[in-house]
């Protein structure tokens, strides 16, 4: 990592804390056509995380608030903004002009042959984050949130699962374990 | 927040002048010996590095609680580890603020085990592994851990009751039940069961990580701080980050220097310093404080400052199931399987590992599930979530010494200050165990049905310990039997640091046994004179 990149980083963001820095230095790739077409570019990226995060029961809201992170994230340095902007440009031009077009097996195939590259890289860090640490779906999923003010679980199915029989809770009341098996050989050493 | 209030001091202030205890750090350690050496009429100063927040600050959400507790400042990683590459920057989970990582923490708190206190005579001779047997022993430290299980109120001893199945718990113990281990069992837990210790009972809302609104669960803010500060001979202060020990021309330390609040350098009077600021910025600290007659950091002639790193083997796994098991819901990590925390070289391994039931809500499992994972695999997890049964793996690691904490001075924090450098390669022992570790948490959870288990690789180490390590022989580590610096008659290490071998155990209740060990030993010095 560069120092530079790691001193103003110096206070995190949890959405930073998976940031692979080691190859920022590696920079994004050279040339290619700029994607100048703002609209299409979030087209492009939300179907993006869509294909990278696929779940049915998700509807497009937690994917479009996703992307718009992934778009901040970038914004806050030039570098990645470029990564971004030429990485999905670089989606629609391999898709021979439309990575909209193409159906999930041949988007997923397109991103599969960019796991490593960078910008792909950066948008997942943010996007594991941010998908997943929002109330839209953390209902989709059955988690139900805060759980304090509504007095816990203790009264509200902490132990509800009727599936298998309530096992022991205390300690085993027989013989205390063996914490030192004595092995062949070293029971021929003695 | 004023100035006024950044600044503000809690207790009983104390001239910067004056020499009393100084203790850096708030944690299990600090915390610990700060309220033993109060409560026996000691004047301490605590200078810890975060904020005071209490229960009512805590929140009922991950990433938000995690930014406002967690030790976010700059770190660096190297080595083979995967850490390097999916969290450079946060090689280790823990707390910067008044309690230290005991507000995270869970509860755990299985005790060492006799022959983990030998460890290097126990396993003999393993290659790049630099064991060593403890200087102590479990009979010395066995009366400390009665008294640690009572102070944090361990359930299922000394008459505390056990913590009710949880359903996370129902399915793990059913399974280790079916594949014939008889060891499990929902503690011991530091979290009360019943009403104990001035603080109610847990209702099992599911956020013990995020501190534990319902104050149930024991921590040195709820119980060691209040406590110390109620005596009127602890002056806390907080924001305050120890940067510089400082000593005089007899070698002794006579001082702690450190940044407060707004930033201004300050200079706190010593008669003696423990420090406690976990096992990444105590040598940190020590490295930090090099000088003319410290010239590779203070108390480190033997080198082994920052060595010997370790974060115990760790690693989760998931279990999908056809009916919904909700683990979410109640005491995260009450439930323990002890079978497995054993040495026996049949395994194909040195040393042991706990099971412990885990569970994390989607926010965290997804960055913790599998780290850069995505595609349908990964959200058939994500999708399954309330499906989900989930244990940690808990176990021995091997010292190395070139797993290691040291400064890197190309990289500075927000205080221009070098960051620490977190070096770790997993050793061959710890990959054998793993290996074996997640073997057997599939065999438990198809012994009650799951569809399949996720192995989840080690996230950012909870349990960092060992960068001081207590030794016999001065030139083998750097503190001794009591935590006392080999090198330095006045200085000692009150944290995980001073493990000299991590044991499988979780390490908190170790450590408050051994800084209620170590309060004891200060005070007869004290009361003799001879600190
Ligand atoms: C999520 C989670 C779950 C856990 N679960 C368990 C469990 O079930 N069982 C178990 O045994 N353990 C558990 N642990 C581990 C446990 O929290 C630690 O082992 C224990 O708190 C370490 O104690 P310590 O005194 O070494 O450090 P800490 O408790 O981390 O305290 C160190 C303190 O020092 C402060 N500090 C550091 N540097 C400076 C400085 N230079 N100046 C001033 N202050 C400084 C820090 O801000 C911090 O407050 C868990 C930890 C986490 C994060």
């Amino acid at each position: 990592m560069t120092q530079e990149t790691a001193q103003h980083q110096s206070e995190q963001e949890p959405t930073d804390l998976q940031v692979d820095t080691s190859a920022q230095t590696e920079g994004p790739p050279e040339g290619g056509a700029q994607l100048t077409d703002s609209g299409r570019a979030r087209r492009v990226l939300v179907r993006l995380l869509r294909v990278a995060y696929p779940h049915e029961r998700f509807p497009d809201g937690p994917y479009e608030r996703t992307a718009a992170a992934v778009e901040d994230a970038a914004h806050s340095n030039a570098a990645d903004d470029r990564a971004l902007t030429q990485g999905l440009a670089g989606l629609d031009r391999a898709a021979g002009g439309d990575f909209l077009a193409l159906d999930d097996a041949a988007a997923e195939a397109l991103l599969r042959d960019r796991a490593d590259e960078y910008f792909f890289r950066r948008i997942r860090s943010t996007a594991a984050v941010v998908l997943y640490d929002n109330a839209d779906v953390w209902e989709l999923v059955g988690y139900e949130g805060p759980s304090y003010a509504l007095g816990g679980y203790i009264d509200r199915g902490f132990d509800d699962l009727d599936w298998l029989p309530h096992p022991r809770i205390e300690e085993y009341p027989g013989e205390p374990r063996v914490e030192l098996v004595e092995s062949q050989s070293q029971e021929t050493a003695r | 927040m004023t100035a006024v209030d950044e600044v503000a001091r809690h207790g009983s202030p104390v001239e910067q002048s004056e020499p009393v205890v100084v203790i850096i750090g708030s944690g299990a350690g600090g915390g610990t010996l700060a309220y033993e050496l109060t409560r026996q009429g000691a004047t301490c100063v605590v200078l810890e590095a975060g904020p005071y927040l209490t229960q009512d600050d805590w929140v009922n959400d991950e990433w938000e609680a995690f930014g406002q507790m967690a030790w976010l400042d700059m770190r660096t990683t190297s080595g083979s580890w995967r850490i390097a590459r999916d969290f450079p920057n946060l090689p280790a989970w823990i707390v910067k603020a008044v309690g230290g990582s005991t507000t995270h923490w869970s509860g755990a708190t299985p005790r060492f085990m006799t022959h983990e206190f030998k460890a290097r005579t126990t396993y003999g001779q393993v290659d790049g592994a630099s064991l060593l047997d403890w200087p102590i022993t479990l009979e010395d430290l066995a009366p400390y851990y009665d008294r640690a299980e009572q102070a944090m109120g361990s359930t299922h001893r000394h008459g505390r009751p056990p913590l009710p199945a949880n359903n996370n718990y129902i399915v793990f113990a059913n399974g280790a039940e079916k594949i014939g281990y008889r060891y499990y069992a929902t503690g011991p837990y530091g979290t009360n069961a019943t009403p104990y210790d001035g603080r109610p009972a847990s209702i099992q809302d599911g956020f013990n990580f995020q501190g534990d609104k319902n104050g149930s669960k024991w921590s040195t803010l709820v119980r060691e701080i209040p406590r110390a500060l109620e005596t009127g001979k602890l002056d806390l202060r907080p924001n305050c980050q120890a940067v510089r020990i400082t000593h005089d021309a007899t070698g002794k330390v006579d001082a702690v220097e450190y940044l407060d609040a707004n930033g201004a350098l300050q200079r706190q009077a010593a008669r003696v310093v423990c420090v406690a600021g976990n096992s990444i910025e105590t040598p940190r600290l020590l490295l930090m404080s090099a000088s003319g007659q410290h010239p590779d950091g203070l108390a480190n002639s033997s080198g082994q400052v920052g060595r010997n790193y370790m974060r115990h083997l760790t690693g989760s796994a998931y279990a999908r199931f056809e009916r919904p098991v909700r683990m979410y819901r109640g005491e995260t990590m009450a439930g323990i399987v002890a079978d497995e925390a054993k040495h026996d070289t049949s395994r194909g391994f040195a040393g042991g590992f706990y099971m412990e039931t885990l569970s994390l809500g989607p926010a965290f499992m997804a960055s913790f599930l599998e780290p850069g994972g995505w595609g349908r695999e990964f959200t058939s997890w994500m999708d399954s979530y309330d499906h989900l049964a989930g244990m940690w793996i808990v176990g021995e690691d091997m010292p190395q010494p070139s797993n290691r904490v040291t400064l890197n001075t190309d990289v500075k924090d927000q205080h221009g200050l070098p960051v620490p450098n977190v070096h770790f390669d997993d050793h061959p022992n710890d990959v054998a165990m793993r290996t074996y570790a997640y073997d057997a948490a599939d065999q438990l959870y198809g012994a009650v049905g799951a569809l399949g288990v996720h192995h989840t690789p080690p996230y950012p180490a909870t349990h960092n310990l060992g960068t001081c390590r207590m030794s016999a022989d001065p030139a083998d580590g750097v503190v001794d039997r009591w935590g006392r610096a080999h090198d330095v008659t006045n200085l000692y290490v009150s944290d995980g640091s001073v493990m000299t071998t991590g044991a499988a155990a979780n390490p908190t209740l170790t450590i408050v046994a051994l800084a209620i060990r170590q309060a004891e030993h200060l005070l007869e010095e004290m009361r003799q004179g001879s600190l």
